[in-house]
């Protein structure tokens, strides 16, 4: 019993990790219909920047605070790339973002180097039940949960919520209301990118980084979010915490090898199912 | 009609001829090129006409590279390996092909990812395969008692490969069924209202990509003698992409062109940054650097890549943004969205 | 010149190669309903569309003076949004979001406030497009295609709704039909549009009585 609520928690942390980063996922994909493959650059260059700054005596949560508003501009400048061209279709802007993840490596390696990084979170650890855990995990579901909670708030309650919204449900309807909205798309970016930010700030002392850690988490936040088709940020904490568990089971229970496998079969699992329910030929916009 | 087929056998020969005057290290470039334009040109027709991204083209390289060696490995006919390698490669293809080549756009891309990543983890784990280490001591190719243990043979080897898959994918092209993959990339309401059998193919091309992938991979296999997961990372596959889109999807010439271009590109790369005073992660970060910037422009400002750009010809657009009045028969693919002004009438 | 809320002199709006508007004039004067008629691809909407500032002209001038207020083509509902909060986005131009004034002068929309635009009747948004375009306090109103797809007596009681608004508060509107009677009647005066030049305008019971006008758009004959 004991084992298996250690493995529930750990797999519940991390499953809020990839929530967070399929939360960015979402956020950019509802306004501006881009897939951003520099998703997972986000959370690497957070988690990069928060070692770096707390090695420079910066103390924990200002350095954690300073690295995610800096995602949050590093996302304003993917999204400034991806789309403040006009007339750059969402293919041609999932193109891009994956041209400046890999940018992104260059940058990492030339100021952090190429090993694993890590840092230290929250001290401690606490038994629940027989069980022990790092006190850390109920940080990342905590953080987690507010974040959630602060952002259904912000679509629902805020103008700039509504707007973002808006955006997205009617481009052509925002226009003629006055909403600008590459500026909504942009924001959005860089909201992705304060989120994605979050998610390494948070899981990178129970989970090291290095320059090519964002593929497993863009890959794994998409995963979670594909269960809301990209677009509800509810199904992505519930696809998030699915996977982050599954994994945790399967690593804790089988072999830690097949958690990838885990993670990526229940992913294509959930596309496949879902594109089986539509129809085969793509419909065309009018 | 005579200018471009003169324009082809002026290449031809000149390629042929080329290895003969290429010293150790630059046949290796040569070959490498080669291999690459083989997956890249079979890349380029499945974004180009079947307008699915796929980021894990390097899969299937992997699977034909892992095809030939287990099998010249366990002691068969090295040639019974070659020949496998496409035909293993493009079966996955077409097993895999049937649940997710009804995913769209970014979904496919993910899903072409996570099938790269579930392969590179199931052989990392394979002791069938070597495991992380991989398959050592592969067999040097021969055919019909000639051994290839030169350079200079895989060179021509290569050289066939790719020649092969231009004339493949350019009779693919042209055929019947080519008419009806263009006028799939153009419009697939319209292809299917037409009686194009829109899902059969695009598993058509996604097979065939697969397989000039596995060749190519069968020969990379004979010719480096050893394989490992870590030959196959994510970053190939987007390699691949890079090249595809920088020559001009759609376009077998854009394959070619392309998969030179950047080979050459971080070829040089590699030479500056390794040159004595660079720190040691100098080539990696030019590479990523340079490679990448040239996606983002060549997406933003050349969608139609470097072939078309340089030949002036053929004008495409991407199946779900093309003008339903253009003829199936027009112009090349491209990642071109809509113009300004029509996206501002929207 | 003064007590124009509208005045647009030669305007020439370009997609790419094709003129969709060549040296149009047009103005609309304080208080005033005024009919754009015309077939389908006439410009029109691209009209529209550069009034509200969504296209840039490539040649002349468009001043408004005041608020301009565009109900778009289609209605345009932001779906997933509440009525309430598809007002309120009206309103994303000015500081004030409050909905009490719209819902007193479009009492039909109270009884609906809480549902979602996206499951309303074509009337019920076409009364929603309206009252989110009057959230901005608007001198001049640019309705695009009111009547498309709705029931006459549907149209009729957005109609009398724009006359109240025009008599009361002196909301001027421009009015773009393809539904010429309704147009006609409506407003005072018209103009013709067509294949981007404005090709007739006048009073409307001018407009309504010229034969060609009348065999292209009224149905023909008299009545």
């Amino acid at each position: 019993m004991s084992a298996f609520l250690q493995y529930l928690i750990t797999g519940l942390g991390v499953g809020c990790g990839y929530a967070l980063v399929g939360s960015g996922l979402v956020v950019i994909y509802r306004v501006t219909r881009v897939v951003n493959f520099a998703q997972g650059a986000f959370a690497v260059v957070a988690a990069m920047a928060v070692s770096t700054l707390l090695g420079a005596g910066l103390p924990h949560g200002l350095a954690e605070a300073f690295a995610v508003a800096l995602a949050g501009l590093v996302g304003l400048l993917v999204g400034l790339v991806a789309i403040g061209k006009p007339g750059t279709s969402p293919q041609a802007a999932l193109i891009v973002t994956l041209g400046i993840g890999i940018f992104a490596y260059a940058i990492e390696i030339l100021i952090w180097g190429d090993q694993p990084r890590s840092f230290a979170g929250l001290p401690g650890s606490f038994t629940l039940l027989g069980a022990r855990v790092q006190s850390h995990y109920l940080l990342i579901i905590a953080a987690s949960v507010l974040v959630f909670l602060a952002m259904a708030v912000l679509f629902a309650r805020t103008d700039v919520g509504r707007a973002l919204t808006a955006a997205a449900a009617n481009p052509y309807a925002a226009r003629v209301v006055g909403i600008n909205v590459t500026r909504m798309g942009l924001l959005s970016f860089a909201l992705g990118g304060a989120l994605g930010g979050l998610a390494g700030v948070l899981t990178t002392p129970v989970q090291q980084v290095t320059f090519d850690s964002d593929v497993v988490l863009v890959v794994s936040g998409f995963a979670a979010a594909i269960l809301g088709n990209l677009t509800r940020p509810a199904f992505t904490l519930l696809g998030g915490l699915l996977l982050g568990v599954a994994q945790a089971l399967v690593a804790g229970y089988l072999s830690t090898s097949y958690q990838t496998e885990v993670a990526l079969l229940l992913m294509l699992t959930v596309m496949i199912v879902q594109a089986a329910r539509r129809p085969t030929i793509q419909e065309e916009p009018a | 009609m005579t200018k471009t087929f003169a324009g082809t056998a002026f290449v031809g020969v000149v390629t042929l001829a080329l290895p003969l005057a290429l010293s150790l290290s630059q046949l290796t470039i040569y070959i490498l090129l080669g291999l690459a334009a083989m997956v890249t040109i079979g890349l380029s027709l499945l974004m180009g006409y079947a307008g699915q991204v796929s980021l894990g083209q390097a899969s299937f390289y992997a699977i034909g590279g892992y095809a030939a060696a287990l099998i010249s490995v366990h002691g068969g006919p090295s040639l019974l390996g070659l020949l496998a390698a496409p035909v293993l490669a493009a079966a996955v293809a077409l097993v895999v092909g049937v649940p997710i080549l009804r995913l769209r756009g970014h979904q496919l891309a993910f899903a072409t990812l996570a099938l790269q990543l579930i392969l590179l983890s199931v052989l990392s784990d394979a002791s069938w395969a070597g495991g992380a280490i991989g398959l050592q001591g592969i067999p040097h190719l021969s055919v019909a008692g000639f051994e290839l243990d030169q350079d200079l043979d895989y060179a021509y080897l290569t050289w066939a490969g790719v020649a092969l898959t231009m004339v493949v994918a350019h009779n693919v092209v042209a055929s019947r069924s080519g008419r009806g993959l263009r006028a799939l990339a153009t419009s697939e309401t319209a292809a299917a209202a037409s009686g194009v059998p829109v899902g059969r193919y695009r598993l058509l091309v996604f097979a065939l990509s697969a397989g000039f992938a596995g060749l190519a991979g069968g020969i990379y296999a004979f010719y480096l003698g050893y394989l490992a997961p870590g030959s196959f990372p994510v970053l190939l596959s987007v390699q691949y992409v890079v090249m595809a889109v920088v020559g001009g999807l759609g376009t077998i010439w854009g394959g070619l062109l392309g998969a030179a271009a950047i080979t050459l590109l971080v070829q040089l790369l590699t030479d500056l940054g390794t040159r004595p005073g660079m720190p040691s992660y100098a080539p990696s970060v030019l590479s990523y650097a340079v490679y990448a910037t040239l996606l983002v422009l060549v997406v933003l400002f050349l969608p139609r890549g470097l072939a078309p750009a340089l030949r002036g010809g053929w004008r495409w657009r991407r199946p779900d943004r093309a003008a339903r009045t253009e003829p199936p028969d027009a112009p090349a693919p491209s990642l071109a969205g809509p113009s300004a002004a029509a996206n501002e009438a929207a | 010149m003064s007590g124009r809320v509208v005045d647009v002199r030669k305007l020439t709006v370009r997609y790419g190669a094709a003129v969709a508007l060549d040296e149009v004039d047009l103005h609309v004067e304080a208080g005033e309903l005024v009919a754009l008629i015309g077939p389908n691809g006439a410009g029109k909407s691209t009209l529209v569309n550069t009034l509200s500032g969504i296209l840039k002209p490539a040649g002349g001038s468009v001043s408004v003076v005041g608020r301009l207020a565009h109900v778009p083509e289609g209605r345009q509902m932001f779906a997933s949004l509440t009525v309430d909060d598809n007002l309120r986005l009206g309103a994303w131009r000015i500081r004030d979001r409050n909905t009490a004034r719209v819902y007193e002068l479009l009492p039909g929309l109270v009884r609906v406030r809480d549902n979602r635009a996206g499951l309303l009747s074509g009337g019920q948004q076409q009364m929603v497009a309206l009252g989110r375009a009057l959230m901005s306090r608007p001198q001049v109103l640019v309705i695009d295609e009111m009547s498309l797809g709705l029931a006459p007596l549907v149209v009729a009681e957005l109609a009398a709704h724009l006359r109240a608004l025009n008599s009361q508060d002196g909301l001027a509107v421009l009015l773009i039909e393809q539904n010429a009677r309704l147009a006609l009647e409506l407003c005072s005066r018209a103009y013709v549009l067509e294949a981007g030049r404005v090709v007739a305008h006048g009073p409307s019971a001018q407009i309504a009585a010229s034969p060609a006008v009348a065999a292209a758009y009224l149905g023909g004959g008299p009545g």
